[in-house]
């Protein structure tokens, strides 16, 4: 008996379904065993993590302030990841949309109307991210360097940039006048004008707080779905994606389009910082910021999600859950580290996963000689 | 003279850069055989995890501790690499999203935290760890001396290692057939090479060195387990393959290169020299200077020549119809 | 070396159906069949590259199992495939040596000097002269056949499978290489040469295996049989004469093509100096082995290239160099020689490339937005005009079979209304039925006084379609035929470089 591995002609609907149903439930029971082997207790884990994720009083609410980065970022991997641009800087583009939307937010001050400057950081945050993103962008579309590499270095530099503003410099995004600052470099914060609103769903135990910015992550979801399904740009960014030679027999113009797709990355992205700053974070944080790592989980979420909008939102929230389980378990319930081998377990089991839907497995029986006369 | 900013520099540009060389000859020996793994940070910061938990927990002496616990480095990163090998070679998976999960589940905020938590790694110092040889009783001459001869056992191995991926690579017939599986798998198929076991065998290999490479912090530089200690430095093994166009001998001038730049802003600081230059200026050199390379070397007819492997990132399927 | 019962199946095709044949020392044995029989599949199980369902191999009446290519290797079988299996960036001498483990105990270790000359005595012994320290991608696609050759010489193969070798040469080439052949079957050694070109098994072979949708038909000596019997065999049914050519009354210049230079991907001139004229209502063909311009000037016609000196002028209005749109917008349509990734987009649906070309048109979209159901329409009626086998506008490209795709992308460019079809090896790979369907689009296109340009490799197929014959050598004209006059020796020559006597 040997196995043997043949593309599928058709790719049956319910298999996109099953498969990842079934890679989830293969990953479940994986983590069980490894935390089993260590010398926890996995039902209690588990059970003690969906608590502490979801049905702890306040624990929904804290469940959607970890998502919502994570949505934003997780749609500027998607955006790019679709057209088979490895956009990795979705991290330093979201740095750059938190110190684009303080900005914009310390020089309104609080003498402007609260839509105004909220409206206001998200342009900024969105336009400083999309210029980061420019970067390999115009690098891939115009001299074909890599952009993994390139976006991913210039990770580091942005979170340079920020060492650089909080810490070795007095910069505009430097607090140097509050008593605490003397003591340890802390960025300024911005004026209430400029914090984003809370929306309260339901009233038992204070309600669910959800934040505007994940509000706008699924606007921002809902608009890519139509740019990509229903509109000519779209249209040409499938052609691109699936055969580049193909799009330029059909006269598309390549290299602009893949520069736009990298600043609509960057755009989700640094929206996705103006949404940290404006709901949660309100200063420039470099530290916190950077031990996060927002763009690269967004990557996770984006390959969980197989790269569609909507679900992005949906496996946001679920890992948002998970991190937030992460920080209140921390300890001897809850391992630290466990959610980034959590979250790489179920991106494993996915990605392998997925040859189950574009391929079929077959055993197969070597060595069954059939003769037959010879045709005349 | 000897404690001259030169000479300093040139010394930790030595011992800063060799975990980057061996996680970068590692990569270089999985890209060549067509694999592209991004996971080298986890299975550095993994195999610094594993490195340090051994010199913790295996009595005896130092000159038997340090290489097992080197070995149980490579073991443990190989075994990473195991799993990025089965899920692009095996099951076809994308190279660039397995590698990005392989460092998500092994990295600072995965396996290597977990690991150091269960093991009690951290705030504890080291039973043994590599500390300058002094070799041939020449450390003391000037110059050359503290950074040729005043290096750890670590920095010698990585040169025979250098000098041996080169010699397999050009000069042996394994060397030849994986060069052929990273070029051209349809070719080196049809002469009967067998494609999925070299990249297998390679992307372990690149594995065991990322161990290592991850084992030279834990046991050398700092010696001591902290959590991330490993500051991206796999990131920039990565990066530091395509600098050095393929090819083992530049990643050596490469990675001391990239060295030299993490050693540059302490060293400029402690002396109070160029003051009025931000440290961040140099720390970010190495990686704007990996985006000009890059920049340069991917102009399309210069890329082909310059030892990109042909299949790199491509899965290889034999009965595609 | 036999075979008996191979069978082996694709997802939904059976390639090859309980397919019986033998091969002896020191004959050439052709395995001729039409695109599509099943010869490439049957070579790549005798190589032990695909492994057959069922069936089973013998060498010299023992049963062998193949599990992988490198037991066929030791089992003493070489093939040279028809997409050469070279590394590209290695030397020749690299190349011939390459896998092979016969003395791996001693050899670990490569000595490069001793390898080139040994390998530069075999080329000697053959009069397969080579320099072995030549990069593979600095040779001509002829030279890069003799490394195949080399590779299987060196291994000391008894059996040498080659699967269309002739589609790279030039007919003078071609009567080289069956001298060598014929000199290895001399030799003892077993030649097993596929084809679907009659008039080459009728030179080169001992006998012939004929395959029919992937079944063997016959086994007959070539001396028994004739180039007619082998054809019906071939096709099932007696082959109709080739319609006698119609000249059509031909208008005015409608593409041409002054002074044009272009490079190729290696940054070298590929088209040198081209010029010519086609006119409204003509088939004009471009002759010429495999990579001598062909591709180059077809793409930089349709400015996929950019030209680096001249002009293309549709009506007499230039087009703007190096934009795809502009020959869109001039109505030249394309036919692309990689009809699968140039051609269509393969993972998306057939909808989607029915309107790769007009999605921009007002038929197709409003402002930004798709107008899904208008393309939907578009797909419906055009897999009904051309007569498509699919079950809907929505089955990805990928998923149709070769000639279905090129009706697909023949229907797309010709729903646009074209001046000018450039069509590139139109009929590459498709099968019998589907070449005539081509063949027949294309001479309509030119009974509507559309400017056609036939690029094509095969002189036959030119032969029968074209008004008049341009002959490509090294990217540069090398003559011009009238179609009606010339004769393939006269082709021939011009194809290997020499002057029209």
């Amino acid at each position: 008996m040997s196995v043997r591995i043949e593309r599928r002609l058709r790719q049956p609907r319910w298999l996109s379904v099953v498969v990842p149903l079934g890679s989830v439930a293969f990953a479940f029971v994986t983590i069980a065993i490894v935390l089993a082997a260590t010398g926890h207790n996995p039902a209690h884990t588990f059970a003690k993590l969906f608590q502490s994720a979801f049905t702890d009083s306040g624990a929904l609410s804290a469940t959607l302030v970890s998502a919502t980065p994570l949505a934003f970022t997780g749609l500027a991997a998607a955006a790019a990841f679709r057209m088979n641009l490895f956009n990795i800087g979705a991290e330093g583009q979201l740095y750059f949309g938190v110190i684009g939307a303080i900005a914009i937010a310390v020089v309104l001050g609080d003498g402007v109307a609260k839509p105004v400057t909220i409206a206001a950081m998200c342009v900024a945050g969105a336009a400083a991210g999309a210029a980061w993103a420019a970067i390999p962008g115009v690098l891939r579309a115009f001299a074909r360097t890599n952009e993994i590499i390139t976006s991913l270095m210039l990770n580091y530099v942005a979170a340079l940039v920020l060492n650089y503003l909080i810490f070795d410099s007095h910069s505009y995004w430097r607090d140097t006048t509050s008593p605490s600052a003397a003591v340890f470099p802390q960025g300024k914060a911005i004026p209430d004008a400029a914090t984003w609103p809370f929306a309260t769903i339901g009233g038992i135990a204070g309600g669910i707080a959800v934040p505007l910015g994940l509000g706008i992550a699924a606007v921002v979801g809902t608009a890519l779905w139509v740019l990509y399904k229903h509109t000519r740009f779209g249209f040409e960014l499938q052609v691109i994606a699936d055969s580049p030679r193909a799009a330029r027999y059909a006269g598309m113009r390549t290299r602009r389009k893949i520069l736009a797709v990298m600043c609509i990355s960057g755009a989700i992205a640094g929206l996705g910082g103006a949404a940290q700053v404006g709901n949660f974070d309100h200063l420039l944080d470099p530290r916190s910021l950077q031990q996060q790592l927002f763009g690269y989980s967004g990557i996770v979420v984006a390959a969980l999600a197989r790269y569609n909008p909507f679900a992005v939102v949906v496996i946001a929230v679920l890992l948002g859950g998970l991190k937030n389980a992460g920080f209140a378990l921390q300890g001897v319930d809850f391992p630290s580290g466990l959610v980034g081998v959590m979250q790489g377990i179920f991106l494993f089991s996915v990605l392998g996963g997925e040859i189950l839907v574009r391929y079929r497995v077959r055993l197969f029986r070597p060595g069954r000689v059939s003769r037959t006369e010879p045709a005349a | 003279m000897n404690n001259g900013i030169f000479v300093v520099v040139l010394a930790s540009a030595v011992a800063y850069g060799t975990p980057l060389l061996y996680a970068a000859l590692g990569e270089l020996l999985a890209e060549r055989s067509g694999v592209l793994n991004l996971g080298v940070e986890g299975m550095m910061l993994v195999g610094a995890a594993m490195g340090f938990w051994a010199v913790q927990k295996i009595g005896g002496p130092s000159g038997l501790v340090l290489p097992l616990a080197v070995g149980v480095a490579a073991l443990a990163g190989a075994l990473l690499a195991l799993v990025h090998a089965f899920l692009v070679i095996t099951l076809r998976a994308s190279q660039i999203v397995s590698g990005l999960a392989l460092t998500i589940f092994a990295g600072a905020l995965g396996l290597s935290s977990y690991l150091g938590n269960d093991l009690k790694l951290a705030d504890v110092p080291a039973n043994h760890a590599f500390h300058a040889a002094n070799l041939f009783g020449l450390q003391d001459i000037p110059v050359v001396g503290p950074v040729v001869f005043g290096q750890t056992w670590l920095v010698y191995v990585s040169w025979l290692c250098v000098v041996l991926v080169a010699l397999y690579l050009s000069r042996t017939r394994p060397g030849l057939n994986v060069r052929a599986v990273g070029e051209s798998p349809q070719a080196a198929d049809a002469m009967g090479i067998d494609v999925v076991a070299y990249r297998y065998a390679h992307t372990l290999a690149g594995g065991a060195f990322a161990g290592v490479g991850g084992a030279c912090f834990s046991l050398a530089i700092t010696p001591q387990w902290t959590n991330d200690l490993t500051g991206g430095a796999g990131w920039i093994a990565i990066a530091l393959v395509i600098f050095a166009f393929w090819r083992p001998d530049l990643c050596l001038v490469g990675a001391y290169f990239f060295g030299a730049f993490q050693a540059l802003p302490f060293q400029l600081q402690a002396r109070g020299i160029l003051t009025q230059v931000p440290p961040e200026v140099f720390s970010a050199l190495p990686y704007v200077m990996t985006v000009v390379v890059l920049v340069l070397v991917s102009s399309g007819i210069a890329k082909r020549r310059l030892g990109a492997p042909g299949s790199l990132g491509i899965p290889y399927v034999r009965e595609e119809r | 070396m036999a075979c008996r019962g191979i069978t082996k199946r694709f997802p939904g095709v059976l390639a090859n159906d309980r397919v019986d044949f033998d091969a002896i020392e020191g004959e050439v044995h052709a395995l001729l069949g039409e695109n599509g029989a099943g010869k490439s599949t049957l070579s790549n199980i005798l190589t032990g590259l695909y492994r057959a369902d069922e069936g089973e191999l013998e060498i010299h009446g023992q049963p062998v199992a193949f599990h992988s290519p490198r037991d066929a290797l030791d089992a003493g079988i070489c093939m040279v495939h028809q997409h050469f299996r070279l590394v590209e960036p290695f030397t020749v001498a690299e190349n011939v040596i390459l896998g092979d483990h016969r003395d791996v105990g001693r050899s670990f270790r490569i000595d490069p000097r001793a390898i080139e000359r040994r390998v530069a005595e075999l080329g000697q012994r053959y009069g397969l002269a080579i320099d072995p320290r030549a990069r593979i991608w600095q040779l001509s696609v002829g030279e890069q056949q003799r490394v195949e050759i080399l590779k299987a010489l060196y291994r000391e193969a008894r059996v040498l499978i080659l699967d269309e070798p002739t589609a790279v040469l030039t007919p003078q080439e071609a009567s080289e290489l069956f001298v060598t052949l014929r000199a290895m079957a001399a030799e003892g050694r077993t030649v097993i040469f596929i084809s679907h070109k009659l008039h080459e098994v009728m030179a080169v072979a001992d006998r012939v295996t004929v395959l029919r949708r992937g079944c063997s038909i016959a086994t007959v000596p070539v001396g028994e049989t004739s180039s007619r019997a082998l054809a019906a065999l071939m096709v099932g049914r007696e082959l109709e004469g080739s319609k006698p050519h119609q000249r059509q009354t031909v208008g005015d210049v409608v593409l041409s093509v002054e002074g044009l230079w272009a490079d190729g991907d290696r940054g070298v001139a590929a088209v040198k100096d081209v010029s010519l004229e086609v006119r409204g209502g003509e088939i004009v063909g471009i002759a010429g082995v495999a990579g001598n311009g062909q591709r180059e000037l077809a793409e930089t016609i349709t400015g996929l290239r950019s030209a680096s000196d001249g002009v293309v002028r549709v009506d007499g209005v230039a087009l703007r160099n190096g934009d795809p749109r502009a020959a869109i917008h001039a109505r030249v349509a394309h036919i692309p020689e990689d009809r699968l990734h140039t051609g269509v987009a393969p993972s998306l649906s057939i909808a989607s490339n029915v309107v790769l070309k007009s999605y921009r048109e007002d038929a197709h979209s409003r402002g930004p937005m798709l107008r899904l159901r208008a393309i939907g329409d578009r797909a419906t009626r055009l897999i009904k005009q051309f007569d498509v086998h699919t079950s809907g506008p929505h089955v990805p490209a990928r998923q149709l079979s070769g000639g279905n795709l090129q009706k697909v992308v023949i229907g797309r460019e010709f729903m646009g209304t074209p001046r000018v079809v450039i069509a590139a090896a139109p009929t590459r790979g498709l099968d019998v039925g589907a070449i005539e369907s081509v063949h027949a689009y294309l001479r309509d296109a030119s009974e509507l006084n559309v400017a056609v340009l036939l690029i094509s490799e095969d002189l036959d197929e030119i032969l029968a379609l074209a008004d008049r014959i341009v002959v490509l050598y090294e990217g540069h004209i090398a003559g011009e035929v009238d179609a009606d006059v010339a004769t393939v020796e006269e082709i021939g020559l011009l194809m290997a470089g020499g002057h029209a006597g």
